[in-house]
């Protein structure tokens, strides 16, 4: 006895593991939603290119997009653009749009739509960059200064790292006069990291600027210039304004290297402003629409892979071990008395076909005139299968009835009765019957109540749409349940109805 | 919480729940192959007589309706006799005649019945009114058990019984069931029968149940239950434990009714003795079973003969002080 207990708790014990595995590694690794109200942040990038036209000449516009793989996931990119084709082509780790177009006129508008999110994004690839480039050569009083600035450098710093931070320090004190050469008259960001860019070549340092956008609410962005350099294990990134190390998490990396945002041809005065849009999805939603695009996403091998109208039917399915458990709890640990085991969970299922006040009332009148008839019947001293056969019959009557009734009082559907509830009422009806003449009319009472009960909280429970979403999505829980199951089967317990039925006993103990 | 309150006293009585009886008792101790042997009386009643335990000595049994013809061949014989459903459950189906009358018979509470109406309630025991689940059943007829006249006074109609409930072949507990008018003569705790305990050492009654509570006196006759003691106490104890040898069947209910003429007989064997015995008793089964699997560790689990497991029960349950308050008179 003792090893079969072991056994049990141990079986247990592996299948909560399992379940509770499963569930934890959907949540955490495959960032399923916990629930289905659960909303994730899309991000809505608008470039908008806007320029003027040259007329009679072939419009070609050029423009970088993000590349795929970059920390977020698209979820739908497109190109706006009248009369012009579309081609989107990489090169060098970097995408590009080119619009084209034979003719064109005046003020011309493109567009280009991201919508990203985070979850479901895997950290991008890190493909190696070069480490070593070959110094350019510098003459005259530039290639004095530049040392001047380096010399310093070089003893302040220890890896590549603080010595691409140090240059940009060194680079951003505007008042040293080796700085003020090299920089000349342009202080912008660009000139400032194109010295910095420099001064690395010079010490056969690799950089390469990236241009970025910043992912917040915003009109009239424009991409923010970093610095990245790869130090043999990553990429390491720096602004070359402020010398801040490491890419915030808000950023996405636009395109990379020297080159402009846009290159037009045929055209003039050409422009890009970005804006940036923040919306919520529903987390489901979002998987769903992924699952389109064939992206990776929890959905595979989940039930939602299966088609709609199975997936219904599962959506049914898989509650109905919930209900069981309840109607486990209701007879082991309340001690409630049910028409057979699972009774109570048919009915509940019949109850999502009848709406629960109106099942309650038909479950209620048309048991009331079946064991009517019953007892007549019983008077009439039939043998009991004629008798039940009678009875049963005389249900079906009273369901056709009703139905009737309520279809000429032009109450529609609400009083037909589907197939199943149909069923369902009459296995009820035939068991209490059962019970009646096997323990009498009050026990027959009493259990039917209990039946009812207990079904009105089972479908409760299994209509509930948040535990219909959790079941559903996360399988793993069926297993919990079941160990749950393993572990009652070994309950030995009180029920609460026999701390009552045995009251007595400790009463006794008090005087 | 007041339940945790009450829980924790119920388990320091030892009083066993449902969850447990079917867990660690019914489920550990009785096969389910060996159920058939107690749910058909017919079955159990020439089990026993192969045996030598005593039954209502067995008069015949209809199986079938062509079988109906022959229940006047049977009963001619017979002045009194029983008719129940041999797989009847809760003493449903039973009809006891206790008298003729012409061609008529008498029942037991005096109504006159017809041939007729016998053979229509057997003609109901086959198709399976009274039996679990429908099935079709026999009939069958047996004697009509008198009750001694020490319980006439406590108890009202129909005939006491006696449970014993029997684990491993040890008896641990015992009640009286007494009839009452509620249960309308039947000897059923769910239809409102007493139980009374009884002092497995002596047969001594104790106090009673009825319907969950305690009580004292019985509600029909107002009588006092207590300190009436069972003739041939060691006739009984020695019926119910060979009852285990019988059946093999480790968690037993044995119930015996006491005849005028014949002493204690069995009268049916039950796998899933009901609880209310320790409302009867006053007493925690748990509490005793446990006692009798301590002592059946301590000597390997090995059987032990019918005498020494009786002697053991009785050495261990004596309930402590004398018992007999009202002095017993003859009714």
């Amino acid at each position: 006895m003792g090893s079969v207990k072991f056994q049990a708790r141990l079986l247990a014990f592996f299948l909560l593991l399992l379940g509770v595995g499963s569930v934890l590694y959907q949540v955490f690794v495959q960032h399923v939603p916990l629930s289905q109200d659960e909303t994730d942040q899309v991000w809505v990038v608008d470039a908008e290119v806007g320029f003027n036209a040259r007329p009679n000449k072939p419009v070609k516009v050029r423009m970088f997009v993000p590349p795929q793989n970059n920390a977020y996931t698209t979820l739908n990119e497109s190109f706006i653009s009248n009369n012009y084709g579309v081609n989107v082509n990489t090169e060098k780790g970097n995408r590009q749009v080119t619009w084209s177009s034979r003719r064109a006129e005046g003020n011309q508008y493109l567009y280009y739509r991201l919508m990203l999110t985070q979850r479901y994004a895997e950290s991008p690839e890190n493909e190696p960059g070069p480490q070593f480039r070959p110094a350019p050569a510098l003459k005259g009083p530039e290639r004095l200064a530049a040392e001047a600035l380096l010399e310093p450098i070089r003893q302040h710093s220890a890896d590549v790292e603080t010595f691409i931070s140090e240059t940009i320090k060194r680079v951003n004190e505007l008042e040293n006069d080796n700085v003020q050469l090299l920089l000349g008259s342009d202080l912008s960001p660009e000139n400032r990291a194109k010295v910095v860019d420099l001064l690395l070549a010079m010490s056969h340092i690799p950089a390469e600027p990236v241009h970025t956008l910043r992912l917040a609410e915003s009109q009239g962005q424009q991409p923010e210039l970093w610095l990245r350099s790869y130090n043999g294990k990553q990429w390491l990134y720096f602004n070359p304004v402020n010398g801040q190390q490491g890419l915030p998490e808000d950023r996405l990396v636009w395109w990379r290297g020297a080159e402009s945002l846009l290159k037009l041809d045929g055209g003039k005065s050409g422009n890009v402003s970005f804006s940036v849009h923040r919306n919520e999805m529903s987390a489901l939603q979002l998987a769903q629409s992924l699952r389109m695009k064939d992206a990776e996403s929890f959905i595979d091998f989940s039930l939602y892979e299966l088609p709609l109208p199975a997936q219904q039917l599962y959506r049914i399915l898989i509650m109905i071990p919930v209900g069981v458990i309840l109607v486990l709890l209701m007879r082991s640990l309340v001690g409630m008395e049910t028409l057979g085991t699972f009774t109570p969970v048919l009915v509940a299922l019949a109850f999502r076909e009848t709406q629960v006040l109106y099942g309650v009332l038909l479950f209620t009148f048309i048991t009331a005139i079946g064991l009517s008839v019953r007892s007549y019947l019983e008077h009439l001293k039939l043998q009991l299968l004629p008798r039940l056969s009678v009875v049963l019959t005389f249900v079906v009557i009273t369901m056709a009835l009703l139905s009737l009734l309520g279809y000429k009082l032009g109450m529609g559907s609400g009083l037909s009765v589907g197939l199943f509830p149909m069923v369902v009422l009459t296995m009820v009806i035939e068991r209490t019957s059962i019970v009646w003449e096997e323990r009498g009319g009050s026990q027959s009472l009493k259990v039917a109540l209990g039946t009812l009960f207990t079904a009105i909280l089972c479908h409760l429970l299994m209509v509930w749409q948040p535990l219909v979403y959790f079941v559903f999505t996360f399988p793993g829980v069926l297993l919990c349940l079941a160990s749950f199951m393993v572990l009652m089967g070994h309950y030995r317990g009180y029920r609460l109805t026999e701390l009552v039925r045995f009251r007595a006993m400790v009463e006794g103990d008090k005087h | 919480m007041l339940w945790s309150k009450t829980r924790k006293a119920l388990r320091a009585r030892g009083v066993m729940g449902i969850n447990q009886r079917n867990g660690d008792y019914i489920l550990r101790y009785n096969k389910r192959s060996l159920y058939p042997l107690v749910d058909d009386k017919i079955k159990t009643k020439k089990m026993a007589l192969d045996a030598g335990i005593r039954v209502p000595e067995l008069y015949g049994t209809i199986a079938t309706e062509q079988g109906i013809s022959t229940l006047r061949k049977v009963v001619d014989t017979h002045r009194d006799f029983v008719i129940k459903p041999a797989e009847g459950a809760g003493g449903d189906g039973i009809m006891v005649i206790a008298d003729r009358f012409e061609d008529y018979f008498r029942s037991a509470s005096g109504r006159i019945i017809t041939l007729e109406e016998l053979e229509h309630h057997i003609s109901g025991i086959i198709s399976g009114i009274y039996s679990l689940g429908g099935h079709r059943d026999q009939a069958l007829i047996e004697y009509r058990v008198t009750s001694t006249e020490l319980f006439k006074r406590i108890s009202y109609e129909g005939v006491p019984d006696i449970r014993i409930i029997v684990l491993k072949g040890y008896p641990v507990a015992a009640m009286l069931r007494l009839p009452t008018r509620q249960s309308q003569g039947k000897a059923n705790l769910h239809q409102g029968a007493i139980g009374v305990g009884l002092d497995l050492s002596t047969g001594v009654t104790l106090d009673g149940t009825w319907l969950n509570r305690k009580i004292q006196r019985h509600p029909d006759t107002a009588n006092a239950v207590a300190g009436l003691t069972v003739p041939d106490w060691e006739d009984c104890l020695s019926l119910a434990a060979r009852c285990y040898d019988l059946t093999g069947l480790g968690y037993l209910g044995v119930d015996l009714v006491m005849d005028r003429d014949h002493g204690p007989m069995m009268l049916e064997l039950n796998a899933r003795p009901g609880l209310n015995i320790q409302i009867a008793m006053d007493d925690g089964l748990l509490r005793r079973c446990r006692i009798i699997e301590d002592y059946l560790e301590s000597v390997g689990d090995k059987d032990l003969p019918a005498a020494e497991r009786i002697a053991f029960s009785k050495s261990k349950f004596a309930v402590a002080g004398p018992v007999a308050v009202e002095p017993q008179e003859p009714s």
